[in-house]
C-alpha cells in the first residue's frame, strides 16, 4: 500500500506545477500573439517614414505626431471622422428602435405563426449583403440617398436588425411578465408600458446590442465603400483604403495608413476594455440562445 | 328560456370581447413588427430578387447596354478564370478558416477556462482581435508581413536565416489570408465556447476523475460531446459570414497575386461597383447566393443530427 501511495503522491504534487508552467507559457504566448501586432500598429503610427524603413526594426521609436498632422492637412480627416461617428450612432439608434419594437412583439404577443416569422427574420441574416449592393446602389440613387449618411444608416441598420431582434427577444423574455401586468392594471397604455416599464428593465440588453451594433457600424467597410463617393459620406474605413492607394517616395505610406488605423482601433478597443462583460453576454446569448 | 338566451348573449359578448382582444393583439403585433420587416424587405429581399433578374441582363453603365441576354452571363462565367478561381478560393478559404477557427477557438477557450494568475487580463484582451476593424487588420498584417521592412519576415530571418516573401507567391498569400482570418475570428469563437464550457458542471469532471479517466479521456468523452452542438452552430454562423465577406482580402492582398486570393464577394464588388457591370456582377452574386443556400441546407441537416444526438 505504502509503496504504491508514494509515487502517486509525487505525481500529484508535481503535475499541477508542470500544468501551471504550460498554462503560463501558453497564456503569455497567446497574449503576445494578440498584443504584438497591435503594438506594431501603434508604434508605426507614431513613427516617421524613415524610422519605419530600418532593418533591424526600431522597437521603441521616439514618438511623433507628424503623421496625424499630415493626415489633417492632406485629407478631409475630420469630415471622415465625424461621418464615421454619426453613421455609427445613427445605425445603433435606428437598429435598436426597430428591433426593440419587433422584439417586444415576438417576446410578448405570441400569435399563431409568430415563431415562423421570427425564424424568417433570423434566416434573412444569411442573405449575403454583398449580393445586394448592385440593386441597393440603384435604389439609393433613386431615393437620392446615394452618398449620404442617412442612406448608409438605412441599409446597415437593416443588416444588423435580425441579430438584434434575436438577442433582444431573449432579454425581454427574462423580464418577469408581472411587472407589465401590474402597470396594465394601474391603467398604463401600451406606449407607457413600453417606454416607462419595459425600456428601463431591458436596458442591459439594449446597451449590449447598442455596443455591438456601434462596433459593427464603425468597422463596416462594404456600404460606405460602395455607396459613398465624396467627403459627404465617406467614413474612416474608406479613408484608410484611399491612403493605402496613395504612394510616397518610400513606397506605401505605412506610417499614415497605420495612423488612420490607430484612430479607427482606439475607440473600439476602449469600448471593449470598458464593457467586456456586457458585450460577451450579448455575443454568447446570440449563439447559445 | 329567458335564462338560456341571457346566458347565450353573455357568452356572445365574452366571445366578441375575446375576439376583439385577439384582433387588437394581432393588429398590435403587425404594427410592431412592420418597421423591421419593411426594412428587411426593402434592403434585402427585394434587392436579392432584383439581383436575380439583373443576372439575366447585360446591364452596364459604362458600355450603356441593358438587354435581356438569358444565360449568357453564366456561360461567360464558366470560362472566366477570375470567377472560377474566385469560387475555388472561396471554398478553400471558408473551409480552412472554419476548421481552424473551431480548433484554435476551442484551444483558446480551454486555456481561458483554466485557473491562472492574470486570467481576467487575457480574457479581456482576447476580445481585441474581434473588435479591430477587419480592414485595419488587413493592412496591419500586410505591413507586418512586408518583405522589406515587415516585423514577421525580420523575425523569421533571425530564426531560420531565410528570406520570407509572402505576397508574391499564390499559396503563401493564401496561407496568410487564412491565418490572419483565424487570428481575427478564433478569439470570438473562444468567447462563445468558453460560455459553453462554464456551463459544464465541475462535478462531472470530478466524477470521471474518480472513475479513473485521464485528462485526454475527459476531454474526448466529456468536453467534446458537450461543446459539439455549439461548434456546429458557430461553424455555420462563421461560414455564412465569411463566405460573403471581402474586407480582409481587400486590405491584405486585394485578391492578388493575380487573382490567387480573390473571393467571390470581392469579384462582385469589383465588377459591380468599380466597373459598373451590373448584369455580370449580379450573375456572380447569384452563384454566391446558391453557395450560401447549399451551405445553409447542409448546415441545418448537420445541426439537426447533432441536436438529435444530444
Amino acid at each position: 500500500m505504502s509503496t504504491m501511495n508514494t509515487p502517486v503522491r509525487q505525481t500529484r504534487s508535481l503535475r499541477p506545477r508542470l500544468g501551471a508552467l504550460w498554462t503560463y507559457l501558453l497564456a503569455i504566448s497567446y497574449s503576445l500573439l494578440i498584443l504584438v501586432p497591435v503594438y506594431w500598429l501603434v508604434r508605426s503610427a507614431f513613427s516617421t517614414a524613415s524610422q519605419l524603413n530600418k532593418v533591424p526594426p526600431i522597437w521603441l521609436p521616439a514618438p511623433t505626431l507628424q503623421n496625424f498632422t499630415t493626415l489633417i492637412t492632406q485629407v478631409p480627416f475630420f469630415a471622415y471622422l465625424s461621418n464615421s461617428f454619426w453613421f455609427s450612432v445613427g445605425t445603433t439608434l435606428a437598429s435598436l428602435a426597430v428591433s426593440f419594437l419587433a422584439a417586444y412583439a415576438f417576446a410578448r404577443l405570441e400569435i399563431p405563426g409568430s415563431a415562423v416569422l421570427l425564424w424568417v427574420l433570423t434566416l434573412s441574416m444569411a442573405l449575403p449583403d454583398v449580393g445586394t449592393i448592385v440593386p441597393l446602389y440603384r435604389i439609393l440613387a433613386g431615393l437620392h440617398l446615394l452618398d449620404t449618411i442617412a442612406g448608409l444608416i438605412l441599409v446597415l441598420s437593416s443588416t444588423l436588425a435580425p441579430f438584434t431582434v434575436w438577442v433582444l427577444v431573449s432579454f425581454i423574455k427574462q423580464v418577469p411578465y408581472e411587472i407589465e401586468e401590474a402597470a396594465r392594471i394601474d391603467g398604463a397604455s401600451l406606449a407607457q408600458i413600453m417606454w416607462r416599464v419595459l425600456l428601463p428593465v431591458s436596458m442591459p440588453g439594449l446597451v449590449t446590442m447598442g455596443l455591438i451594433n456601434f462596433i459593427n457600424a464603425w468597422n463596416n467597410l462594404l456600404y460606405p465603400l460602395s455607396f459613398s463617393t465624396s467627403k459627404a459620406a465617406k467614413t474612416l474605413s474608406v479613408s484608410i483604403t484611399e491612403v493605402f492607394a496613395g504612394y510616397s517616395p518610400w513606397g506605401k505610406p505605412w506610417e499614415l495608413i497605420m495612423a488612420v488605423g490607430v484612430v479607427m482601433v482606439a475607440p473600439v478597443v476602449v469600448l471593449v476594455l470598458l464593457s467586456q462583460r456586457s458585450i460577451v453576454s450579448g455575443l454568447t446569448r446570440g449563439a447559445i440562445k | 328560456m329567458a335564462v338560456s338566451t341571457q346566458v347565450s348573449t353573455q357568452n356572445n359578448r365574452v366571445r366578441r370581447r375575446i375576439a376583439s382582444a385577439g384582433s387588437r393583439r394581432l393588429l398590435l403585433f403587425v404594427a410592431l413588427i412592420a418597421p423591421v420587416f419593411l426594412l428587411r424587405f426593402a434592403t434585402a429581399a427585394y434587392p436579392i430578387l432584383q439581383t436575380i433578374r439583373l443576372s439575366f441582363t447585360n446591364q452596364d453603365l459604362i458600355a450603356r447596354t441593358n438587354d435581356f441576354i438569358g444565360l449568357q452571363n453564366y456561360r461567360t462565367m464558366l470560362t472566366d478564370s477570375s470567377v472560377t478561381g474566385a469560387l475555388s478560393f472561396t471554398l478553400i478559404y471558408v473551409i480552412a478558416t472554419t476548421i481552424l477557427d473551431l480548433v484554435v477557438g476551442l484551444m483558446i477557450a480551454l486555456l481561458l477556462n483554466t485557473v491562472f494568475f492574470g486570467r481576467t487580463f487575457v480574457r479581456t484582451i482576447n476580445l481585441i482581435p474581434w473588435a479591430i476593424p477587419t480592414i485595419v487588420a488587413g493592412y496591419m498584417f500586410r505591413w507586418l508581413l512586408d518583405d522589406q521592412f515587415g516585423l514577421i519576415p525580420y523575425l523569421y530571418q533571425l530564426v531560420t536565416g531565410d528570406r520570407m516573401v509572402v505576397f508574391i507567391n499564390a499559396w503563401s498569400a493564401r496561407t496568410a489570408v487564412i491565418l490572419v482570418q483565424v487570428w481575427k475570428d478564433a478569439p470570438f469563437i473562444a468567447v462563445v465556447l468558453l460560455a459553453g464550457l462554464q456551463g459544464v458542471g465541475q462535478d462531472l469532471y470530478e466524477a470521471a476523475r474518480v472513475d479513473g479517466a485521464n485528462a485526454l479521456q475527459r476531454f474526448w468523452r466529456i468536453t467534446i460531446p458537450l461543446v459539439t452542438p455549439l461548434l456546429v452552430t458557430m461553424g455555420l454562423f462563421r461560414i455564412i459570414w465569411t463566405v460573403a465577406s471581402f474586407d480582409l482580402v481587400y486590405g491584405l492582398t486585394f485578391g492578388g497575386p493575380g487573382v490567387a486570393t480573390t473571393v467571390l464577394a470581392l469579384r462582385i464588388f469589383q465588377q459591380g461597383i468599380l466597373f459598373f457591370k451590373f448584369g455580370y456582377a449580379s450573375a456572380i452574386a447569384v452563384v454566391l447566393l446558391l453557395l450560401v443556400g447549399v451551405i445553409g441546407v447542409l448546415g441545418l441537416w448537420l445541426f439537426r443530427r447533432t441536436d438529435v444526438a444530444y
